[in-house]
């Protein structure tokens, strides 16, 4: 009796939960979720969660209940393809990383981003990643507004080889499943080489100011000297129109320019190969170059989501394409 | 300067033909060969706007308020012209689209035709496979929005007078599922082609941005009117209804976010 009676327990517990009246809920309560989402100022991830696991119940439920599955193939078909895409957006959120990164021309990626935000299950192969910013063009049309981008890289493929590839709107590099891409971010680098007192080999380094034109009148920053850990303060000096907004131009370096340098209460004006003279050795500025900002994404489901957006679609136009048929327009 | 001429040539035609099908439906004549020569003068006076216009920007119509109207008067006019040809039962419905296009005809003439900036993250197929889903979505949702609003106004006296010899309204209804199956189809197209053009555009497919966000409630109240059709039976009234709904979220998607919308959807910075 207890078994039989357990038996249709389940079963309506299965009917329930499978029930095209809960679907219709679930459906708006998602609605309701994305709306929250939307309007509000801190993204909570379980809005949407939620919702898209009870809608992920109710489909298998559905699935295992509802007979109409049976009789009509492409419909099963097409929620069994919505039922994959929910998993593996699960999946995908779990495993994906975002970040960003920014590297100088003639400098080399080596696996360091800012701004990272990763799933918990994300396994960081980005140590493998190589490639070096071989130099880099933006096109502005009149009005700053900006047009193409180019970035050329070279790189090591997974299987070793060296190549070269240009990238930029719409073109990313792809290596070990992360994708790079160029941003709008992309600036002015002084470079510096730090001699040290008896050491036989300069150090180099790169100081990043704030994207350009975006804060053109805001190209300073503070930066660590190399080996030293002497906080620096470095602004870049010129008065040419570098991106002309009257016509159609590209971003390039300014000609005519100095390096402000301010450690501690002193203050130097530099040129390239001029230098400061510090505690410890000498800071030589070396010339100005660019530095390209890049957007890294990660997830290995997006073939997947694709194959399965495609297997839902087809779907539901093969269900509709024989249900309506049976009658004229 | 042509362009102009052209367009407004257009819009003279679309309105002639409109009114000529309201006309119809009020007065009980049935000038319909009228009314679709004047629809197909209209799109080929349109056609050739939008040609010389492309061929002197070098990009479509898809970046300016102006452009993106223009172009979608075209394309839902050339929607409900076949559907007009092809379902002679659904030609009194005229005299519910024709209105909703001729408002967006007013607003394209209080909008600033002047030239706007192709994004660099334009340049792409996908932009063309995108919105071209995108416009067959929302062409088939206006042919079922004019049999929805034929449905909602046929119980009244004159609604009875205008559209009481069309088919019974569980036969509009139908014609309406149909055609909000078929919108179903091609926003999810819309949506999928969408990612595939995010993800090489702005290093992402999905990020919620206010277009994407509202393109996803969209087909998210399109998903519920359909599944409530086969739940409960629906009365073609509240079918109607629905139609009605999911009509003003896409309007509300393709003609009011991307203008108070400042993300990157829109190819800004």
């Amino acid at each position: 009796m207890n078994g039989i009676s357990g038996k249709a327990l389940a079963k309506r517990i299965l009917d329930s939960t499978g029930s095209s009246k809960l679907t219709l809920a679930l459906l708006a309560l998602l609605g309701v979720g994305v709306a929250i989402d939307y309007l509000s100022e801190a993204h909570v991830v379980w809005w949407l969660t939620i919702p898209l696991a009870a809608c992920a119940c109710n489909l298998v439920a559905a699935i295992a209940t509802n007979g109409v599955f049976r009789s009509q193939l492409p419909l099963l078909v097409f929620h069994l393809a919505l039922l994959a895409l929910i998993v593996l957006l699960a999946a995908g959120q779990l495993t994906h990383l975002k970040g960003k990164a920014e590297v100088v021309e003639g400098g080399t990626f080596e696996g360091d981003l800012v701004d990272i935000e990763a799933g918990p299950w994300h396994i960081n192969r980005l140590k493998q990643v190589r490639f070096i910013n071989e130099g880099f063009s933006v096109d502005y049309a009149p009005g700053l507004r900006r047009g193409a981008t180019r970035n050329r890289l070279r790189y090591l493929d997974e299987d070793g080889i060296g190549r070269q590839m240009e990238i930029g709107d719409n073109q990313p590099l792809v290596l070990h499943g992360y994708r790079f891409y160029t941003s709008f971010n992309k600036g002015f680098a002084p470079m510096f080489l730090w001699h040290r007192k008896g050491a036989a080999q300069a150090m180099t380094g790169a100081v990043h100011l704030p994207t350009y034109p975006l804060r053109e009148y805001e190209q300073a920053r503070k930066w660590t000297i190399p080996d030293t850990g002497s906080p620096a303060w470095v602004m870049l000096q010129f008065d040419e129109v570098v991106i002309d907004p009257e016509k159609a131009d590209r971003f390039k370096l300014p000609k005519d320019h100095t390096v402000v340098l301010r450690v501690g209460d002193r203050r130097w004006e530099l040129r390239p190969g001029e230098s400061a003279e510090l505690p410890g050795g000498r800071l030589e500025y070396d010339g100005l170059r660019g530095w390209m900002g890049y957007t890294v994404f990660y997830d290995w489901t997006i073939p997947w989501l694709l194959a399965a957006c495609l297997t839902a679609v087809g779907a539901l136009g093969a269900h509709f394409w024989v249900k309506l048929r049976a009658k004229p327009w | 300067m042509n362009e102009l001429i052209l367009l407004w040539a257009a819009l003279v035609a679309y309105v002639v033909a409109g009114s000529a099908a309201i006309f119809a439906v009020v007065w009980k004549r049935r000038p319909e060969r009228f009314v679709l020569l004047l629809m197909v003068l209209g799109l080929i006076l349109h056609t050739a706007s939008i040609v010389v216009r492309w061929e002197r920007l070098g990009h479509g119509p898809y970046i300016t308020m102006f452009e993106i109207l223009s172009s979608n008067i075209w394309s839902l006019m050339l929607a409900f012209a076949i559907a007009y040809w092809r379902l002679p039962a659904l030609r009194a419905t005229a005299a519910v689209v024709m209105p909703i296009l001729f408002v967006m005809m007013g607003w394209i003439l209080m909008t600033n035709p002047d030239e706007g900036h192709l994004p660099a993250t334009y340049h792409t197929v996908w932009l063309f496979i995108h919105i071209g889903f995108g416009k067959v979505f929302l062409g088939a949702t206006l042919v079922a929005l004019g049999l929805a609003g034929v449905i909602l106004v046929r119980p009244t006296a004159r609604g009875q007078r205008w559209f009481g010899h069309l088919p019974a309204s569980e036969r509009l209804d139908d014609l309406a599922y149909r055609c909000m199956a078929l919108g179903f189809i091609f926003e999810s197209l819309m949506l999928v082609s969408g990612a595939i053009w995010a993800q090489d555009a702005w290093g992402r497919y999905w990020a919620w941005d206010p277009l994407e966000t509202w393109a996803f409630l969209t087909w998210l109240v399109l998903a519920i009117a359909l599944h409530a059709r086969v739940t409960y039976k629906l009365s073609p009234r509240v079918g109607a209804v629905l139609v009605v709904a999911v009509f003003v979220i896409a309007f509300l998607t393709f003609f009011g976010v991307p203008f108070i919308s400042t993300s990157a959807h829109k190819g800004a910075v």
